[in-house]
């Protein structure tokens, strides 16, 4: 007799993974960071504590700390490997960052989050 | 004639314009002198406008400083975005008061409930960082900050001082979840040493919810993270009375907005039914913000009188008055008490 646990691995579903994105956490004193395009990656928005601080009006009140969720996005069809360049090409530049997403679209949906 | 105050009023959805207009009504009956500019939020203004909330509502809000708000519907899993939680966002309103507070006529198990609730209001895992890491794996992070836990604890620190509490308890989970809660629970530690002269001390969340539904009484103020404190504010608000009763208010440091916690009821939106008591008791916390004490009181007074008196109550209290109605009588009552 399936226990509970074999049932519910029973349910698991394949879906189909594309990779489409990096979340990047920036870690800096210098406020709001600025990017140009990186490989096969541009940044799409910016998020401090959750709330969207670029593009667009920020208030100059907002609370802000030292850490950024930076989201960019592919280009161009990518592969895991034009990660570890983007990756590269950003720790060269000298942005300092605590962790990297991958972000995955999932049968043709978003996997992630959007920004307030 | 006092101060003309000018208040963005926001009706929301569903039931929240019939509920807003019966607010207004027993508002301005009170004495007080607000000038009332209407504006628009939530899912009925997205059609129209391609956002939950206009850049004009946004403006509106940012230049009167003070905002009284109606229901709007958040929609569950996909969809869009919380109107609430984009307020939030965009005006920084870090915390959420939510005072619990016996109403006398609303016979409940207890004698004395009065609590006042301040929740963190911008961070937690309300920060919208959520990731699929795999095709069977979600998270969803969790942030605490130093400065928006010190912030908040130094908020109700200086709310209680002025309004005379004499003992804050920091909610939490710090014993399991050791980074988050226990940087929160610090920054808390580390205010309470600036004041004194108030009881400061800690309680685990899970124990707290216990103690709460055991002898509510013990309690004075809270200060909880965002999603303890979405929690527990509801089970306060049981204590008293449903939400129906429960006031709360969002404030920052540039403006407040002042709303009801419950929902907008898109069933019952046009029957003029539902009990607008919880925008109305939001609406008197506003009067009291706004240093218009004596008309809170009047209003406070007078609503208790229609309460007590059970002709002009609404169905959920027993009642079959409409929102008009309910409105009406408490309007009567306190050109009677005049």
């Amino acid at each position: 007799m399936p226990t509970c646990t074999d049932i519910a691995k029973a349910t698991k579903k394949k879906r189909e993974i594309k990779l489409v994105g990096i979340d990047m956490y920036i870690i800096t004193e210098e406020g709001i960071p600025k990017f140009d395009e990186i490989g096969a990656f541009k940044c799409e928005f910016i998020s401090n504590r959750g709330t969207k601080v670029w593009p667009g009006f920020v208030s100059p009140d907002l609370l802000q700390v030292n850490w950024y969720r930076c989201r960019f996005m592919a280009t161009q069809t990518v592969q895991d490997a034009d990660v570890n360049t983007f990756l590269d090409a950003l720790t060269k530049k000298g942005w300092w960052w605590s962790a990297a997403q991958k972000l995955w679209n999932y049968d043709g949906e978003p996997g992630f989050s959007k920004a307030y | 004639m006092g101060t003309q105050h000018v208040v963005t009023m926001l009706p929301g959805e569903g039931t929240g314009p019939e509920i807003c207009e019966a607010v207004r009504l027993v508002i301005d009956a009170s004495g007080v002198d607000i000038k009332w500019e209407y504006e628009e939020i939530g899912l009925d203004c997205l059609d129209k406008h391609g956002t939950l909330l206009p850049d004009k509502t946004v403006q509106a809000i940012a230049r009167n400083k003070i905002a009284l708000k109606g229901p709007t519907t958040t929609p569950v899993g996909t969809g869009h975005k919380s109107a609430n939680v984009t307020l939030r966002k965009v005006f920084d309103l870090y915390a959420n008061v939510r005072p619990a507070k016996l109403i006398p006529v609303l016979k409940r198990p207890w004698d004395k409930i009065d609590i006042l609730n301040f929740r963190e209001n911008t961070e937690d895992c309300y920060a919208a960082i959520e990731h699929m890491v795999s095709d069977e794996v979600a998270q969803c992070l969790k942030v605490i900050t130093w400065p928006g836990s010190y912030r908040i604890a130094e908020f109700a620190f200086k709310w209680a001082k002025a309004n005379g509490r004499k003992k804050i308890y920091c909610v939490h989970k710090a014993n399991i979840m050791k980074m988050t809660d226990g940087l929160f629970l610090d920054a808390f530690r580390e205010v309470a040493k600036k004041y004194p002269d108030i009881e400061s001390g800690d309680i685990i969340v899970d124990n707290c919810c216990m103690q709460l539904v055991r002898n509510p009484a013990q309690f004075d103020c809270l200060v909880l993270p965002n999603l303890y404190g979405d929690i527990l504010t509801d089970l306060c608000a049981g204590l008293v009375g449903g939400l129906g009763f429960a006031p709360g208010a969002n404030v920052g440091d540039t403006c407040a907005i002042f709303e009801a916690v419950h929902g907008s009821a898109p069933k019952y939106a046009g029957l003029k039914k539902v009990n607008p008591s919880a925008v109305l008791v939001s609406g008197i916390m506003m009067l009291r913000w706004m240093k218009e004490e004596a008309a809170a009181d009047r209003i406070t007074k007078a609503m208790f009188a229609v309460l007590d008196e059970r002709k002009h109550v609404t169905y959920d209290v027993g009642g079959t008055a409409t929102t008009d109605e309910y409105a009406q009588a408490i309007v009567d009552k306190m050109h009677e008490k005049a």
